[in-house]
């Protein structure tokens, strides 16, 4: 049996654009104020096969969300679908049929029948539909997990507000303008977890 | 429609999240300057959380002031 994965992990397989950038920061501050650990590919150094790397943090990871939103043509000149998250997708669903045990995936989606049409293998699926907004993605982690305590929808909004209005200072800081670079990254997350005690302070310890 | 999942794994502590997502010094006294902001701006008290700025309890404290 593989060593058991992280049971706070949730590997994050979302498009890496510009577009999709206002998601993904409340992909790492929904999930940290849920009290999970986001991954992504970016975040591993090295020189190992971008594949491998994915493959291994698949594997350490209890569960991923796999967006399929932009699962769509480029632009001409270069007009071939995106394959990228469908591929990783596929990967995961070969993992968890493994592993039962040690996985959970969830497809996300911003309009309701898209996958049906985009890969209608995945027919009987419940995708999570977040309509191309933060407060979608707030609403739809709200509803595929739960906890004792939980903030609510707002209370994760306020806290997107203020992590999504750094970004340009984060930029600044790594030298980048790409949000998906590992520094960039790192520095998202760590500020969303740093937040989510404003909710739900730790316990005080009895005098 | 799918039931959601009942995570009972606890919530990482401030050390451990620092373990998870390591920045440089410079970066993480930005970043705690930004709480701080944050903090002052949503709460009259230290101890206090985002929960207490609801309207009923605010319309309560500025009465009893």
């Amino acid at each position: 049996m593989p060593p058991l994965p992280d049971p706070i992990g949730v590997f994050l397989n979302i498009p890496y654009d510009e577009e999709f950038t206002s998601l993904y920061i409340a992909y790492i501050v929904g999930l940290c104020q849920l009290g999970f650990v986001p991954h992504l590919a970016s975040e591993i150094p090295g020189g190992d096969r971008r594949l491998s790397k994915i493959i291994n943090l698949i594997q350490s990871c209890r569960y991923s969300i796999h967006d399929l939103s932009r699962v769509e043509m480029r632009v001409a000149p270069t007009a071939v679908p995106r394959f990228n998250m469908p591929l990783e997708l596929g990967m995961t669903i070969t993992w968890q049929n493994l592993h039962p045990s040690h996985h959970s995936w969830f497809v996300w989606e911003a309009e309701p029948h898209r996958i049906q049409i985009s890969t209608s293998d995945l027919n009987g699926t419940d995708a999570n539909i977040h309509n191309g907004t933060p407060e979608g993605v707030f609403r739809e982690l709200s509803s595929a997990f739960w906890r004792e305590r939980m903030p609510s929808v707002p209370q994760i909004l306020t806290v997107y507000g203020l992590v999504e209005s750094t970004l340009d200072s984060i930029f600044m800081r790594n030298g980048t303008r790409n949000p998906y670079d590992r520094s960039v990254f790192m520095e998202l997350c760590r500020l969303s977890s740093s937040l989510t005690t404003l909710f739900f302070p730790p316990a005080k310890p009895a005098v | 429609m799918r039931k959601p999942i009942h995570i009972t794994a606890p919530r990482p502590t401030p050390e451990e999240w620092a373990k998870h997502f390591p920045i440089s010094k410079t970066s993480e006294k930005a970043l705690q300057v930004l709480v701080d902001e944050f903090k002052a701006m949503h709460f009259n008290r230290e101890d206090e959380t985002v929960s207490s700025i609801e309207p009923e309890k605010r319309r309560k404290r500025a009465s009893a002031a």
